[in-house]
């Protein structure tokens, strides 16, 4: 029994091992090529780089994904709190229309969208993006949030209305207080999603200097490409997905909560 | 319960999220649907030209390509990388030490923009100077001085289902994992004493258990296939030709030649595509319940 349990183990560490062994060879080719030829210096001459401007790249993304999840959190929360414990004409009707959204892949609709931006008078600015951002990402949000609203005893409420405390104060002073850990979810989730986003900037924006990362990537590429400029697109590579990581890192668990949460319910 | 709110404040509160999100989505499809009937060149010419742009569509050679190419990626992608997350959630449920590291490594993609994943495999698959086969020429599997297209018309496709399981797996890893979590363990158990043996529960109990798990990855991974567009227009923009094309990037490619009425029409199919494909799927797996 043991040495059938040894058996076992290896096989299992060997199945893992070959993984991710596939899994980190385009990371490691990319950390290992970001050093060929100029060694650190392809990292000094990214940061100085005629075309690309990293910090840019990195303030750009970080407006477009913060803006975005603000506008996200505060719209999702208002809604999913009327889902969840108002009753009002059409409410079924609102809901379903929305779930129905989740379906609708961007690219499907990017020719029609590109002229209703563009017609605002909205193309080529952060919140020409953000709109459309929030448009395709709040409904999983609100999904999330009425299944935890859903979970606030019925009690609470009922309470705080003999008390005559409002509509809003119920929701301002309840259900807002009970709710961090879920606004941090699809907080990181909506910055996540708005940040890896590229067809909606590579529509809307024309400006190099307003190109966010997942854009910015093209501004160090060219035709042919010598092994220094290769060296120097890997360097840009990682240093573009060290802020990821960074909010992988520090917010692994609402990452992946919300994750698993979103496909659960 | 009504007493506590006046009759339009519901509203007051879905209003924001009914605008943005639905006015934006309906607004564009309503767009798109018209637009489609039409010979729009995306600035002023629009006249109404029927169902035109859709006989044109069923005519045209890279549309069965593109949807061909869709295909492809849908069922490899979601199959394999559904597999895969499953293999690696079972032992890892096993709770080996360093399990958890695996984990995180395989985790690691979900947290990274797909236009980065993308342009480092495009450089990774190149057939002169690419990682790729200069590894397989290190290793002694590929003679010093031959290639192999990666990104070229035969193999292209199949290495952005090769990126797609490498994006995706880390997902249904995660999930799966959340699943297995909710499994009774007297299954297991019973099973043992029963004397049924590793590959035996793993098919009569595990598989069956996370039934619900798969048929919402496979929902996940329809619409999500259907939306992938970054992993190839970052690496090969639907060439050489129009080989590589999935529908998104084939819309792509017209809109920019200021086709906007046919790239609408075939806005869409993908939109039909997606609203049916997800709807049998979750009418099918409704019905197994």
């Amino acid at each position: 029994m043991r040495k059938k349990r040894l058996a076992a183990t290896v096989i299992m560490y060997t199945v893992l091992g070959f993984l991710a062994v596939l899994w980190l060879y385009p990371i490691g080719v990319a950390i290992v090529k970001s050093f060929a030829v100029g060694g650190w210096g392809n990292y000094a001459s990214v940061l100085n780089h005629d075309q690309f401007n990293y910090w840019a790249a990195i303030g750009n993304s970080f407006l477009l994904a913060g803006g975005t999840t603000i506008v996200i959190v505060v719209i999702s929360c208002l809604a999913a709190y009327a889902f969840s414990r108002m009753k009002f004409f059409g409410q079924k009707f609102f809901y379903r229309a929305l779930l129905i959204c989740l379906a609708i892949p961007v690219a499907s609709v990017v020719t029609p969208l590109f002229s209703t931006i563009n017609g605002l008078g909205l193309r080529d600015t952060y919140i020409g993006v953000i709109i459309p951002l929030v448009a395709f990402n709040v409904v999983v949000m609100l999904m999330l949030m009425k299944s935890h609203f859903d979970g606030i005893p019925q009690e609470l409420v009922e309470a705080a209305t003999i008390d005559g405390t409002s509509a809003f104060g119920i929701f301002w002073r309840i259900f807002l207080p009970l709710s961090g850990p879920a606004i941090a979810t699809i907080s990181v989730l909506s910055f996540v999603y708005s940040w890896n986003e590229y067809l909606l900037p590579n529509l809307l924006i024309s400006s190099p200097e307003m190109y966010p990362v997942t854009q910015a990537v093209s501004l160090l590429q060219f035709e042919r490409m010598s092994q220094e400029q290769i060296g120097q697109l890997y360097a840009g590579l990682v240093l573009m997905t060290i802020p990821s990581v960074l909010v992988y890192l520090f917010s692994q668990r609402y990452l992946q909560s919300g994750i698993t949460a979103g496909a659960v319910k | 319960m009504r007493s506590f709110t006046g009759r339009w404040t519901p509203y007051l509160y879905i209003a924001p999220i009914v605008i943005i999100a639905g006015g934006l989505l309906y607004y564009s499809i309503g767009f798109a649907v018209y637009a489609s009937m039409t010979d729009w060149n995306g600035l002023t010419k629009m006249d109404f030209i029927g169902l035109d742009n859709y006989v044109r569509m069923f005519q045209d050679r890279t549309f069965y390509i593109a949807l061909r190419n869709t295909v492809i990626f849908m069922v490899f992608t979601v199959l394999l990388q559904a597999i895969l997350g499953l293999l690696v959630a079972v032992i890892a449920k096993e709770r080996l030490p360093g399990s958890n590291i695996f984990k995180a490594i395989f985790f690691l993609p979900i947290a990274m923009a797909p236009a980065i994943i993308a342009t480092v495999f495009k450089y990774m698959f190149e057939a002169n100077y690419g990682s790729l086969n200069e590894t397989l020429r290190a290793l002694g599997l590929l003679g010093a001085n031959d290639n192999i297209q990666w990104l070229g018309a035969d193999l292209g496709i199949w290495s952005i289902v090769v990126i797609g399981i490498f994006s995706w797996m880390g997902f249904s890893m995660m999930v799966y994992f959340a699943g297995l979590m909710s499994i009774p363990d007297e299954l297991y158990e019973a099973a043992e004493l029963d004397g049924a043996g590793w590959w035996r529960r793993l098919f009569s109990i595990t598989i069956p258990s996370l039934r619900g798990t798969t048929s919402v990855l496979i929902t996940l991974g329809i619409v999500g296939s259907l939306k992938t567009f970054d992993i190839v227009w970052l690496t090969t923009m639907g060439g050489p030709g129009v080989s590589t094309n999935l529908l998104s990037t084939f819309l792509y490619q017209e809109r920019q030649g200021r086709e906007a009425g046919y790239s609408s029409a075939i806005g869409i199919v993908i939109l039909v595509t997606a609203f049916v494909l997800a709807l049998v799927q979750m009418r099918l797996s409704n019905r197994e319940k």
